[in-house]
């Protein structure tokens, strides 16, 4: 009796713990698309609002007109992650790749690199990179906001890729350079396709960061064609709190497309990874 | 040949990605080089307060085809002054920046601002025509550096259904801090607490000259904290006592659920002290009866300046059209605008007596007590420490006012303590 009881025991268990943890990261959403539907104007709620009274879809549509920007700050967006999120995925995969088939001192000096790169403070950059942009004319362009794809976004991506890499068997590498293959080609046809998992959690990663990045475009971008989503809802932030339901629709409007991205990521290297598990 | 591909795939994406935003830079540069000055202005506001100065420059465009001012608009202060220090820092700063008095000496003796007191001249501008106050507040060694714009002073916002419901007569001018304590005690209760008051300096400060005392021990060349004296206990006493004793004020755990603004607005707050900066938001609440009163009186009448200034930068790319903007929008015309939006108090005495800020048809209907108030307004020191020093004091204040056991002779041992250094790196950079 006792036995065939726990398993099923232990899987209920298991299951409440999980949409205890789920409901607690559950409640902040929740809370931002309830009160997206909100009718603006109206003394805020006291305590908990399931559903307001009336429900108000016309915020999604209000957002853009409080803030005229809004169309630009979503083009913008959309231009930086387009960008940014592919070429820091190539760079990143690059880069762990030089790191998974270094030997030696120059492995440790790659990694030490690496390290010492992650440890910095990004504020101890704000100034240097300011001058380095107006020194090349970026500043105020979106280029500057883009240019940390240039090296991979955060060293951090390009440890996950070297390490992803290193549990490919050298014997691959090793027969494709016998083959005759560089080692460009050798990172484009044995260990990208390999490191396809690790390249949708990088993508993923990336396309957040630089979804969501508030920093860099407050610094180094400031006409009003330069801003951004991020930009745009810190600009909605500022809003007294009757106007919250704007702000809220605001929120919403951006996480959708972080939350499609997350979702369609998750399954790509979820289910690649298990492939990938029973073939091996 | 792969690696070819791959190469100028990644070479075409980054092109074609900085080409695309290059083509609306370029454009700018054109205008600029067709005889077109871009001016840069930059500050810190509500999206209400973005389309008020979307108003102000169109009006001061109008007559000036050849500048076209470009705003940036920031959500927050804190954002608005690490964009600030990041862009002087790099070089590349803005044309015209608007700052609060208490902040922006610190940009003086790093050497960001350029003065503008010797551009007014030229710009048609007379200082006679501006209250006092605020032109002081702005002179740091010996120059008047920015313009100021407006002239507000710590109020106390009042509902007025709460007070009707309590059997409560409007707060009368000259009222003392008793019956202020006693109309608090009388607003509290289901749920509804008396008063709203921010643990912070700004709040504190006219409490103390109301009592008679002082807050430091020079204005002009502070060295330390005066409120070990017995009058500038007798306001921390009074305070505190209002928080601790007679639980008039929302606790810390309150204030975590839902800030004094948002209090206010959902009616849960009797009376709530602030300056002008709340008007725009409390005439949006729908239902909302509301009113200000002058603050409590001491044994003294006194209130807190807050005032903001329209500063230049000293390596600017276009001074005259920025001192031109500048003296435009804390001029008649510019503060006219302003002062429709709801959120200033005018810096020009005729506009501050106009119909655009006394305008009897939207609240507050108590809009004079803001122009009695330039009376008897003293303001805090300006020193480059000093938003730093703030925050120490008001992280102690907090305490005082919400943690047990935390008295206020630990207060003000720690307020003394944590800034005696701050005083004196002040000091040595005059």
């Amino acid at each position: 009796m006792k036995r065939t009881s726990s398993p099923s025991l232990r899987r209920v268990a298991r299951a409440v713990v999980t949409a205890a943890i789920c409901s607690a990261f559950l409640a902040l959403p929740l809370f931002m698309l309830v009160g997206s539907l909100r009718l603006p104007g109206l003394p805020p709620p006291n305590g908990w609002e399931w559903l307001p009274d009336p429900l108000h879809w016309g915020n999604f549509e209000l957002v853009g007109q409080v803030l005229p920007e809004w169309s630009t700050a979503v083009r913008n967006s959309v231009l930086i992650v387009a960008v940014a999120v592919p070429v820091t995925v190539l760079v990143a995969s690059g880069a762990g790749f030089v790191i998974a088939t270094a030997r030696g001192t120059k492995l440790r000096f790659l990694i030490a690199v690496s390290v010492v790169a992650l440890l910095i403070p990004a504020s101890a950059l704000w100034v240097p990179r300011f001058s380095v942009f107006r020194w090349l004319g970026l500043t105020d362009t979106l280029a500057a906001v883009m240019a940390p794809a240039l090296y991979g976004t955060s060293p951090f991506y390009v440890l996950l890729f070297a390490l992803t890499y290193w549990r490919i068997p050298t014997t691959l590498f090793d027969a494709a350079r016998v083959e005759g293959a560089s080692p460009l080609r050798t990172w484009w046809q044995v260990a990208v396709p390999m490191g396809r998992p690790a390249a949708f959690a990088v993508a993923m990663l990336a396309f957040t960061f630089h979804w969501s990045n508030l920093v860099d475009p407050i610094l180094y971008l400031s006409s009003p064609d330069r801003i951004t989503l991020p930009l745009a809802l810190s600009r909605l932030q500022a809003f007294e709190p009757t106007n919250f339901p704007v702000l809220l629709a605001g929120a919403v409007i951006v996480t959708v497309p972080a939350t499609v991205v997350f979702l369609l990521a998750q399954r790509a290297f979820l289910t690649r990874t298990i492939s990938g598990g029973t073939r091996t | 040949m792969k690696k070819q591909s791959i190469a100028s795939v990644v070479l075409a994406v980054m092109l074609a990605g900085s080409m695309t935003i290059g083509t609306d830079r370029a454009t700018a540069t054109t205008r600029a080089g067709g005889g077109t000055t871009v001016l840069r202005f930059q500050f810190a506001g509500e999206p209400e307060d973005a389309a008020v100065y979307d108003l102000l420059i169109e009006a001061f465009e109008k007559g000036r085809p050849k500048i076209d001012v470009e705003p940036t608009v920031y959500g927050s202060k804190g954002d608005l002054i690490q964009s600030l220090i990041t862009s002087f820092a790099g070089g590349a700063p803005p044309d015209v920046f608007l700052l609060n008095y208490r902040e922006y000496s610190q940009f003086v003796t790093r050497g960001a601002i350029a003065p503008i007191g010797p551009r007014l001249d030229e710009q048609g501008v007379d200082l006679d025509e501006y209250f006092r106050q605020p032109l002081r507040a702005f002179t740091f060694d010996g120059k008047l550096q920015c313009l100021p714009q407006n002239v507000s002073s710590l109020v106390v916002y009042w509902n007025r259904v709460l007070f009707e419901r309590a059997g409560l007569e409007p707060p009368a001018p000259g009222w003392t801090w008793e019956e202020f304590r006693q109309t608090a005690i009388a607003l509290t209760g289901g749920g509804l607490h008396g008063l709203g008051v921010e643990a912070s300096l700004p709040r504190l400060a006219p409490f103390v000259w109301g009592a008679g005392g002082e807050v430091v021990d020079d204005t002009e060349r502070p060295t330390r904290f005066t409120l070990d004296t017995p009058e500038a206990r007798e306001a921390l006493e009074f305070l505190v006592g209002l928080v601790r004793d007679d639980g008039v004020v929302p606790s810390e755990v309150d204030l975590a659920a839902q800030d004094l603004e948002t209090r206010f607005t959902a009616g849960k707050l009797g009376m709530f002290l602030s300056s002008r900066k709340d008007v725009p938001a409390f005439r949006e609440v729908t239902g909302l009866d509301w009113d200000v009163a002058p603050l409590p009186v001491g044994s003294e009448h006194a209130t807190l300046l807050h005032s903001d200034g329209f500063c230049l930068a000293r390596d600017g790319d276009h001074p005259d059209a920025a001192a031109k903007f500048a003296a435009f929008a804390a001029g008649r015309a510019g503060q006219g605008i302003l002062s429709l939006g709801g959120r200033t108090v005018p810096s020009l005495r005729s506009v501050a007596n106009s119909p655009s800020f006394l305008d009897p048809t939207s609240p507050p209907d108590g809009d004079q007590v803001f122009l009695d108030g330039i009376k008897i307004m003293r303001r805090t020191p300006v020193i480059p420490t000093w938003p730093e020093i703030e925050e120490r004091v008001d992280e102690i204040l907090t305490r005082a006012f919400y943690e047990p056991g935390y008295t206020i002779d630990d207060a003000i041992a720690a307020i003394a303590a944590e800034t005696r250094e701050l005083f004196e790196e002040a000091a040595a950079e005059r």
